[in-house]
């Protein structure tokens, strides 16, 4: 049985009521509060989106020369938030670590829409998003080819291979959990669940196949988590813009995606925990203290990567990083933005080194909340940052986002709350057959090998 | 004579392996059903298993790994777009896109290889006991003559068998 977990006096039988449970009972709140969040994605999302597709990307505040602005903070944000999730499952089930068990549906599920929202925030920067097919290597008339050497055109595979694999991992966990669950709804879910189990019945070549193909999965995710993130770096260390130019990038922006995802799903869990008091059986202070370590060690590394993104540029010492660092470092508001950047992503974790903080409020909440402030500053800082100030002071133009971005932007936070709300009514957000494995198997006359 | 199949239900692992271990001396084929999986349990008393999928996986990376070359380097002979002096065929991007598209592959042959393995999508209905859902552990004997159903169902009795259904084939 995993360590800190509070399941020795509990039954399979227990395990399916509840989270069969967490499907089907909640109160008229939590649909109202799905509902309200489900309306402000539409209200703060889509009414703005449609407004910029039919009045032009001049309603951002997207202009020479700052051409990426929060939409793509955004899209790096939440590529970062998008990393945990598959990299718990697949680097813990690799390692055989039993908390994972408790804790991996609902990060992969985290993945999943924060995926949703990287894919769409590139629809939502293009402008023209029925042009979205430009970007795969198609024969054309126009004779544009996609050109393969463009770390853009990395991305369209990597964030493409991560997005695919991810929901393969996800719907893979799911198979054996909506079989058996099958068994126990009824109306519309049951039609569901025996509809994506696919007539999945638990036999042992099932499980053995299963289980090879989750170590295989594990294997090709754990690499790909790493490289989805270098490539996304490269969209700017492959470029000549001051303070986009840095080979620390891609290690710097993989810290920094787990430093925002494990944040993410630490703060997932508490506000899941405080929705279904059920769950407190299942994610225990155990889970807390492990997820707070990994943030811990994650905001440490992530510190000195900062550190030596400053000094590689003091150390390049051309007149246009130095004027970028200036910028960044010392005018304001990037100077506040910094500092508090550096507030919520190097001193705040700090007090994770105290045991009891790990599983306080504060640790479950705040501390959270504001490492994912950090960490869409610290995007914000680098992207649009550094096009205010290229080469020539001529070309030197600041960009603040405009009310059409905000919206969006907040809009699409909301969509991915409900998204993840909803799915929570439809789907085990807790794996059925892997908390039941951390029970242990029923043995009458001997013990378990 | 014909051949029918009987499911019974199991509380316990360690009996329905040794009804298990019965049936399989006594001649007759078995599948365990089981709501978690047993791997170890299974692999520690009949032996290790064949890894099938890993053919399938492998032959998904490797075609992934050629895929992404033929695409880059393929397709930059046949539509040439010149860069600045850059070389028409780029061996290090190409070996990057080639990375991503040997992972895309791979996995999605295993999954391919998955479904191939475990026999689904099922479209007939297979024997099934809905308490192997929560907290039973189903044990089919399999190809077992009619005449010696009575005797099938005595060893599962034997063990501790709960509910024994039999399955006409």
């Amino acid at each position: 049985m995993a360590e800190g977990h509070q399941k020795s006096s509990m039954s399979y039988k227990d395990v399916n009521e509840d989270i069969y449970g967490i499907i089907t009972r909640s109160g008229i709140g939590y649909y109202i509060i799905c509902g309200l969040f489900g309306a402000g994605a539409a209200v703060l999302f889509i009414l703005p989106w449609a407004y910029q597709i039919y009045v032009g990307q001049g309603v951002s505040g997207l202009n020479v020369p700052v051409f990426w602005g929060i939409y793509l903070v955004n899209f790096v944000f939440w590529v970062g938030v998008a990393h945990a999730g598959t990299l718990i499952s697949a680097m813990l089930f690799i390692t055989q670590t039993p908390w994972r068990r408790a804790i991996s549906r609902g990060a992969e599920t985290m993945t999943f829409f924060a995926l949703m929202l990287v894919t769409l925030f590139i629809f939502i920067h293009m402008g023209r998003p029925w042009n979205f097919y430009w970007t795969f290597p198609y024969p054309t008339q126009r004779q544009l080819w996609t050109n393969f050497i463009s770390p853009l055109t990395f991305d369209v595979f990597a964030i493409g291979t991560y997005t695919t694999s991810s929901i393969v991992f996800l719907y893979f966990g799911l198979v054996p959990d909506l079989a058996a669950l099958s068994h126990t709804a009824s109306g519309w879910r049951k039609k569901l669940y025996e509809f994506l189990s696919f007539g999945w019945r638990g036999t042992d070549a099932q499980w053995y196949t299963q289980n090879k193909a989750c170590m295989f999965f594990s294997a090709f995710i754990m690499p790909l988590v790493v490289s989805v993130h270098s490539v996304v770096s490269w969209d700017f260390a492959l470029s000549l813009v001051p303070g986009y130019s840095k080979t620390v990038f891609a290690p710097y922006f993989v810290t920094g995606a787990l430093l925002s995802g494990f944040a993410g799903v630490l703060l997932m869990l508490s506000i899941m925990r405080e929705a279904y008091p059920v769950m407190k059986k299942y994610v225990t202070d155990y889970h807390y203290d492990r997820i707070g370590l990994f943030v811990l060690v994650l905001s440490l590394m992530w510190s000195y990567l900062t550190l030596m993104e400053v000094v590689t540029g003091l150390y390049a010492n051309t007149s246009q990083e130095i004027e970028h660092l200036k910028f960044k470092l010392a005018t304001p508001p990037y100077m506040q933005l910094f500092i508090l950047m550096i507030f919520c992503n190097t001193v705040l974790p700090l007090v994770y080194i105290v045991r009891k903080v790990r599983g306080s409020v504060f640790g479950r909440f705040v501390v959270p909340v504001l490492v994912l402030v950090g960490m869409w500053l610290e995007r914000y800082l680098i992207i649009p940052n550094s096009l205010s100030r290229k080469f020539l002071p001529w070309m030197w133009q600041d960009y603040a986002p405009t009310w059409v971005e905000i919206s969006i932007s907040l809009g699409t936070l909301m969509m991915f709350i409900s998204m993840f709300m909803m799915f929570v009514k439809v789907f085990p957000i807790i794996a059925l057959f892997e908390v039941k494995e951390d029970i242990g198997v029923p043995m009458k006359n001997r013990k378990h090998h | 004579m014909a051949t029918n199949s009987v499911l019974a239900v199991f509380d316990h692992v360690d009996t329905l392996l040794e009804a298990a271990h019965r049936c399989k001396a006594s001649g007759w084929g078995f599948q365990i059903i089981s709501p978690i999986p047993l791997g170890h349990e299974i692999e520690h008393e009949f032996g290790p298993r064949k890894n099938w999928l890993r053919w399938f996986t492998g032959f998904g990376a490797i075609n992934g790994f050629i895929f992404g070359w033929v695409v880059a380097f393929g397709l930059s002979v046949l539509y040439i777009l010149p860069r600045g002096g850059k070389p028409i065929l780029a061996a290090t991007p190409t070996l990057l896109v080639s990375y991503e598209t040997t992972i895309l592959f791979g996995v999605l042959w295993t999954l391919f290889g998955f479904f191939v393995l475990c026999r689904m999508p099922v479209i007939s209905k297979k024997p099934f006991h809905p308490r192997i859902a929560v907290d039973g552990f189903g044990l089919l004997v399999e190809g077992v003559r009619e005449d010696n159903i009575p005797l099938v169902e005595k060893i599962l009795k034997e063990h501790g068998a709960g509910e024994i259904e039999r399955i006409e084939s």
